[in-house]
């Protein structure tokens, strides 16, 4: 164990808690140092001494004057109360600049910025878009199929006009070839009536025939 | 009828009872008074010295951790109180120098200390330098450790001991003094 020196060895006999060795190296510096011995003797007598002082009784003071307590403030004196309104109002300025919005919805309360009332326009128009978009399309198959319809009815109508002109023609050429037929079968009765009557009147005397000139009696006769 | 701990009034009065802080002073007054006797050595400058450390000690109450002993906490403002103190007293004069034989009249107040000897050595102490004042009245009155003291005091362990070595050489001669 390394050796204390004076004042070290002093601190711990004072404290009582010297050990066995140390106690030797004490008592050696006591008997052999008499600087320290008068040291020891010293604190011996500064122990008693100090033992025997008699307090001295306090006077009277004024010990309320040192209870200088402040009553912590209540929530509405809180201190930091304007600081957090001029937070909130900060706030609130800038939720109108960013546009916020908080709507009640089939008792859903949502909160959201204009940014997302964009997405939703977005959103909206994308879906517009594709309406329409199927909308021309059902539109143009409609146009479409109306077109072969009235296409299939103008073939049907042309069809139908074409068969029953060409019957109507047929009908009309069979009519015009009857009626020359009849005319024709009129004009030989007639020429028969005509040829007749003039091999009557030829044969019969020129009275008979007052229609004929005179003249050419002779000529009809030959 | 159980006594409050320390802790138990120090919480009271910082939740605002005037009757606990009352208690503690009650508690340690008289031995911050003697303290205050035995560094300054009147009973005046130990009266403003008391009332300087307890409204110090109150205004840092809630600063208290609980580390350590009230009583050591106490000290330890009560000597930074008395180093201020001596500061106004004396600004020429280094804590570390012994007083002026004429700047203290510890003989003024003889007549409250009703044993001789031990008014000689409080006496005696009045001559010391403070850091020695210091330790000599802490080890001796305040009955701290070495550790405490050194804690109190904001210096080591091993200093502590060395400047109670000095004191005890200066207060040989000096009490040797008295007793002639």
């Amino acid at each position: 164990m390394p050796k204390l020196n004076e004042s070290e060895l002093l601190a711990i006999w004072m404290q009582g808690t010297l050990t066995a060795e140390q106690q030797q190296q004490f008592e050696k510096l006591c008997t052999e140092n008499a600087e320290f011995a008068s040291q020891v003797e010293v604190a011996n007598q500064t122990s008693l001494l100090a033992q025997d002082y008699p307090a001295a009784e306090v006077p009277n003071w004024n010990r309320n004057a040192s209870f200088d307590y402040q009553a912590p403030p209540k929530w509405w004196q809180w201190q930091g109360l304007p600081a957090f309104s001029s937070a909130l109002s900060i706030v609130a300025i800038l939720l109108v600049f960013s546009g916020f919005e908080a709507s009640v919805e089939n008792g859903k309360v949502t909160f959201g910025f204009q940014s997302t009332n964009t997405d939703v326009e977005q959103i909206v128009a994308q879906r517009l878009a594709e309406f329409k978009s199927e909308q021309n399309e059902a539109l143009s198959h409609y146009a479409m199929s109306l077109r072969e319809q009235q296409l299939d009815a103008s073939t049907q109508l042309t069809k139908y006009l074409l068969a029953s002109s060409r019957q109507e023609r047929k009908e009309d050429f069979g009519e015009l070839i009857k009626f020359i037929n009849e005319q024709r079968n009129d004009d030989q009765i007639f020429y028969t009536r005509q040829l007749n009557q003039l091999q009557n009147a030829i044969y019969q005397g020129p009275n008979d025939k007052p229609w004929l000139p005179i003249n050419n009696d002779t000529n009809l006769q030959d | 009828m159980f006594e409050k701990s320390d802790e138990q009034l120090i919480a009271s009065a910082l939740k605002g009872s005037k009757r606990a802080w009352l208690n503690l002073i009650k508690r340690y007054e008289s031995q911050v008074f003697n303290y205050g006797i035995r560094m300054t050595g009147t009973r005046e400058d130990a009266l403003d010295l008391m009332q300087e450390v307890f409204i110090s000690v109150f205004r840092n109450l809630s600063h208290y951790r609980g580390e350590g002993s009230f009583k050591g906490w106490l000290f330890k403002i009560a000597h930074y109180r008395c180093i201020e103190f001596y500061r106004r007293k004396k600004p020429n004069q280094a804590l570390e120098d012994s007083p002026e034989i004429e700047s203290a009249d510890p003989c003024l107040e003889s007549s409250m200390v009703t044993s001789q000897n031990a008014n000689q050595l409080v006496n005696a102490m009045q001559h010391l330098p403070l850091a020695q004042k210091a330790v000599i009245e802490l080890k001796f009155f305040g009955q701290f450790t070495f550790e405490e003291i050194a804690e109190q005091l904001g210096i080591s362990s091993n200093t502590a001991k060395s400047r109670m070595y000095s004191a005890l050489s200066k207060l040989k001669n000096l009490l040797e003094v008295e007793y002639a």
